[in-house]
């Protein structure tokens, strides 16, 4: 069981550090989108994360009394931002109110830009994980030559 | 007995590190979960009490534990530091390496004895 739960967990986390970096992209792509799917202009995107409750691999262990580490993370939800829209003053745009002002999505670029280069740091912690996890596998076969 | 305690506890070493490696790399792994208090496995501590034991080696179970005494070093209560995880896991490797080149060493030994060569 404690074989393969170290890149069990590592891989869960590269998944969710993922999600994070397709929803960042998403954030991005649709900086200036007035028009979302309801009309309304695009809302930022934010990934929760939550602890993984366990696989059933790591129930069996814990049920065998030989302690649980838990099966890593999971990505809980996508949830809006409900910080209020950017308003700009473009009286020419198509979506203007009638006071001349656009509604612009909340997406900083910045803040996109410091959550992309959070996620990727943590990827690559986690690879390293990973890749320290194969070395002692590894190494333990060695034992049998 | 073919082995002796030594060779006994240090394969108990090699799974404690290996179970140590299983939460660090869980704490990596939650770095960015809000609230996250970090799990640890004292493998060294429960080895130095079960050492020269045969019995209570044999029954060694190494069960993480959330690690109460750090505290958060982020706004959202996680007590996850990404740098300190990684020089564990990095340390504890290096652990892991050590105590199955050891184990090798003593079972190269014992293979010399019974004339089948290293």
């Amino acid at each position: 069981m404690s074989l393969f739960g170290g890149l069990e967990i590592s891989a869960s986390a590269l998944t969710a550090e993922r999600v994070r970096m397709d929803v960042v992209a998403e954030n991005l792509a649709n900086a200036q989108t007035t028009r979302g799917a309801d009309g309304q202009p695009y809302r930022r995107k934010e990934v929760v994360l939550q602890e993984r409750a366990g696989s059933f691999g790591a129930s069996l262990s814990a049920a065998m009394n030989k302690g649980s580490n838990g099966g890593g993370v999971e990505v809980a939800g996508v949830v809006e931002d409900q910080t209020p829209m950017k308003r700009v003053y473009d009286p020419g745009h198509p979506d203007a109110d009638a006071e001349g002002y656009v509604s612009m999505p909340n997406v900083d670029t910045v803040t996109e830009m410091v959550d992309l280069i959070g996620a990727q740091r943590a990827y690559e912690a986690n690879v390293t994980a990973m890749q320290s996890a194969k070395q002692m596998f590894a190494r333990t076969l060695e034992l049998l030559r | 007995m073919l082995f002796d305690t030594t060779q006994l506890a240090l394969e108990r070493a090699i799974e404690g590190a290996g179970k140590r490696h299983e939460a660090l790399a869980a704490n990596l792994a939650n770095a960015n979960t809000p609230g996250y208090q970090r799990v640890d496995v004292d493998f060294h501590g429960a080895l130095t009490a079960a050492i020269d034991d045969r019995q209570a080696l044999d029954s060694l179970a190494f069960a993480p534990a959330r690690d109460a005494s750090a505290g958060a070093v982020r706004a959202d209560g996680s007590t996850v530091d990404v740098d300190s995880e990684s020089a564990k896991l990095a340390a504890n490797a290096l652990e892991h390496q050590a105590a199955v080149q050891v184990a090798h060493a003593r079972i190269g030994i014992l293979k010399a004895a019974m004339g089948t060569g290293v």
